[in-house]
């Protein structure tokens, strides 16, 4: 009794996956002549970072409003590994039919490829912008025990200071390490596996100082736990608007986080601008405000083209300012 | 008394219908994807993050925090009865329970499990809600310096959990060892036998090799053994153990709380530690150390007592200071971030609700899942009726499906074939697979921990014995390493004087 209808499941199960491999297969081919049934089933957003961190929080905000405009799900898909990278190599690879998107991080562009070798690198021109989200400052705090209140303190100390990074080729130990060589003291690269164990390391007294992202330092900011010396912005921060930037203390290193969303290379024109204005449309719902507000993340919705630019510019820069100062963000071999 | 008012206005919160519906809901998954192999809940919270966006912050928690500790109940069933760890936190129960369920005493382990983890686990939230307000200062002493000695205490006890040969067990761990090399050197960003691969930039995760190794390996080993393997037990039996067994395990009950709650609170460490922890301390502890491997009830009550007190103390670091303890608490802090609360040094005053909402949901969850963990076993027996035609595959689908879920990576679906090979093969010429599992996640542990410390210490590595907790560590450290050369030396002292031998037990009795 029990096979008869288990084999009528599995048969009707088998020819129901074929049913849709061969409509999925239709779909591929039919994708780039007619874009305008865009989407077509569920738009992958795929994360280069583990689900919690800011990136995929970002990516679960934008992903909620856009999926209403847009008329179809997209889940997101966290794929964790190298900065990103895997991540970004995977998307790249994919099919041109914005049916898989990228929430990619400007470091992975302007600063990593400093720290790896070239062909782990990711380039920006793989891929196009759909546009830019949010900029994520980051922030120099001290500990208590440091005595740090500004950057004046710290600059002054005329001693070996040791300060935390969030790991090897981020924006953190690059902002750090330029403005330790500007300002001509001495410091010691250690690098964490991200900003949380960094900020306990300020907190317990491990280490002096460290840079990390401003809603991670917030809390203890706040609690009065570390002192916020300077944030690494062009401008200041309005979530910090008393603390100086880098700029303004006499630094030229201005390093934050910038996150945009991302397609393979070659994506119809059409198909971009259906993603572009469901995007639009979430940032600026209250919603999406109030979300950005919570995180302290500065919103930064700026085209395609010139979040490709400004994050060449900053590339360039960065590898200027790493040549002239002879750092090695792989500096502690 | 002020300071229990907001205590008791928690449970008003937890009582609240919706919270006790989503408490049950919680410690039934956890139960269920503790029972299967593979999905643990880290990976299980992941995939219900997005399910919390619409309830109250508290609800949602209360939800993903029954997950967790229902997960290490679940874990110790497959554990006794299949050998096989539902969770990395049942690993060492494996050792003790399988045993007893061969001699036909799977009840008995079980039920041991149970009482241990809800005695555990009670004895854990009793103490958060003391400890929680001055746990603060405690929990950041633990720098660099202090993990190093931590891994390294760690990875001695490596040596004592393995039964079998010792040379065996030292080749599995410096294989472990070495595995844990693999990848993107944090510190300099080198390549290390990555073999230009990406995936492998970050290193072998944890979750393949444990799937592989004691799943698939084990699968595969029993299927070539089936003809010769013991049948398992047909039924649980009398799953409340008998007066002399509770008796017995009553001393590793105690101290595996005590041992699992201090354990959870320290940054990095956790379930899985406190229950290796445990196990190591029974065995060194008992009167006779070889009955351990072939059936000792404390060493099922001491680690899963251990893993449960731990699961619930590894909330105090991030309630109290906003720092994960491990990776299924950062996905803790990701749900509360979702849900616009920060958890850091303010959120006990700010928000009691939900501070006190969450933990006071523990007492429920726990009392819950006592009462469903002695019935329900009856049901997670029957799997053990099923055929191991079946059975094994089904089980192996599960353990790839649940190593697909982790990273959505086939990579690391091959990684668990990868390993299951090797855990076959280490079974299969006698190499016990635990002291690879371990040393590969002490390993990385300890190198990062040591290159850290050296850095901030200015490369003195004097600087170890100026910090008051490292040095303290390290003097066990020496003192655990000493002790089996100083008790053969006393036995072979005791051996020339027996009347010595009677005076010296008794001592251990006291």
């Amino acid at each position: 009794m029990m096979h008869f209808p288990t084999r009528r499941a599995i048969l009707g199960a088998a020819s129901a996956i074929t049913l849709l491999a061969t409509t999925a297969c239709g779909n591929v081919a039919g994708g780039s002549s007619d874009s305008s049934k865009y989407p077509n089933g569920p738009v992958n957003l795929t994360v280069g970072q583990a689900p919690g961190g800011s990136t995929d929080l970002i990516a679960r905000a934008v992903s909620e409003g856009a999926a209403k405009t847009l008329g179809a799900p997209i889940p997101v898909v966290n794929k964790p590994g190298a900065n990103g990278a895997l991540a970004s190599k995977e998307v790249a690879g994919k099919p041109a039919d914005g049916q898989n998107l990228l929430l990619i991080n400007a470091s992975l562009i302007t600063i990593t490829p400093l720290a790896v070798t070239p062909d782990e690198a990711v380039n920006i021109d793989d891929f196009d912008i759909i546009t830019g989200l949010s900029q994520d400052d980051y922030v120099l705090v001290a500990s208590e025990k440091s005595g740090f209140k500004s950057i004046k303190d710290l600059t002054s100390a005329g001693r070996n200071i040791t300060y935390g990074t969030t790991g090897v080729g981020t924006g953190s130990q690059l902002a750090q390490t330029v403005l330790f060589k500007q300002a001509n003291v001495k410091g010691t690269d250690v690098p964490f596996d991200s900003g949380k164990p960094a900020l306990t390391a300020v907190l317990g007294n491990q280490v002096e100082v460290t840079t990390i992202q401003l809603g991670e330092a917030m809390p203890q900011i706040q609690a009065g736990k570390v002192s916020p010396l300077l944030v690494f912005s062009e401008a200041r921060n309005s979530f910090l608007p008393d603390t100086p930037t880098a700029k303004e203390s006499g630094y030229d290193v201005p390093v934050a986080q910038y996150r945009a969303v991302a397609a393979p290379k070659g994506t119809p024109q059409e198909v971009k601008d259906k993603l572009l204005a469901s995007i639009q449309d979430t940032l600026k719902s209250d919603a999406y405000k109030e979300f950005n507000k919570k995180n302290m993340l500065t919103p930064k919705a700026i085209s395609g083209e010139e979040v490709v630019t400004q994050w060449k510019d900053y590339a360039a820069k960065y590898k200027a300012l790493v040549e002239k100062y002879d750092i090695s963000l792989a500096g502690n071999k | 008394m002020d300071f229990l008012n907001p205590v008791i206005n928690g449970f008003a919160v937890v009582l609240e219908p919706m919270n006790l519906l989503y408490c049950l809901i919680g410690v039934v998954i956890g139960m269920l994807i503790g029972v299967l192999p593979g999905l643990g809940p880290a990976a299980t919270i992941a995939i219900l993050l997005p399910l919390t966006y619409n309830v109250e912050p508290v609800t949602a928690i209360i939800m993903l925090a029954g997950i967790f500790y229902g997960a290490q109940y679940g874990g110790t069933i497959t554990s006794v009865l299949l050998r096989l760890p539902g969770e990395a936190s049942s690993v060492v129960t494996v050792f003790d329970g399988y045993q007893m369920a061969k001699q036909g005493r799977a009840g008995t382990a079980l039920g041991l499990a149970s009482i241990g983890s809800f005695i555990g686990g009670t004895a854990a939230i009793i103490g958060l809600t003391f400890l929680a307000p001055i746990v603060a200062s405690f929990a950041l002493d633990f720098g660099p310096a202090e993990y190093t000695a931590l891994a390294l205490l760690g990875i001695l006890l490596v040596a004592t959990i393995s039964s079998g040969s010792k040379t065996k067990a030292l080749i599995a761990a410096a294989l472990g060892l070495l595995l844990a090399t693999v990848g993107r050197d944090i510190f300099t960003g080198e390549n290390r036998f990555t073999f230009g691969s990406l995936e492998l930039a970050d290193g072998i995760d944890f979750v393949p090799i444990a799937m592989g190794i004691f799943g698939l390996g084990e699968i595969m080993y029993n299927l070539e053994e089936r003809h010769r393997a013991a049948k398992a037990p047909s039924a649980v039996a009398n799953v409340w153990p008998s007066r002399s067994d509770l008796k017995q395990a009553s001393g590793a009950i105690g101290r595996g709380s005590v041992l699992g709650f201090f354990l959870g609170i320290l940054p990095g460490g956790g379930a899985t530690i406190a229950s290796m922890a445990s196990y190591a301390m029974e065995k060194k502890r008992a009167k006779q150390p070889e009955r351990f491997g072939k059936g000792a009830p404390e060493g099922v009550a001491g680690p899963e007592t251990a893993n449960n007190a731990a699961a619930t103390s590894s909330f105090i670091p991030l309630l109290t200071l906003g720092i994960p303890a491990n990776a299924t608490m950062a996905l803790m802090f990701g749900a509360l971030l979702i849900q616009g609360v920060t958890p850091g040094p303010q959120l006990v005053e700010q928000d009691p609700g939900l501070f006190w909402g969450v933990v006071n949901s523990m007492y429920i969850g726990n009392i819950l899942l006592l009462i469903m963990s002695l019935p329900l076993v009856g049901i997670f027996v029957k799997i053990l009726r099923v055929r191991a035609a079946i059975l094994a595959p089904i089980t192996a689908l599960i353990t790839l499906l649940g190593a697909y879920t982790i990273n959505n990576s086939m990579f690391d679906v091959t990684l668990v074939v990868v390993f299951g090979i090797v855990g076959y093969l280490m079974k299969k010429f006698g190499f016990e697979p635990g002291p690879l599992v371990l040393a590969f996640v002490l390993g990385s542990l300890l190198e990062s921990s040591l290159r850290r410390a050296l850095l901030v210490f200015g490369g003195d590595p004097l600087g170890f014995f100026s910090r008051p907790i490292s040095a303290t560590l390290l003097i066990v450290f020496v003192l655990v390493a000493a002790l089996p050369g100083i008790r053969s030396a006393l036995a072979k002292r005791k051996t020339t004087v027996p009347a010595q031998t009677a005076a010296t037990e008794i001592k251990e009795k006291v």
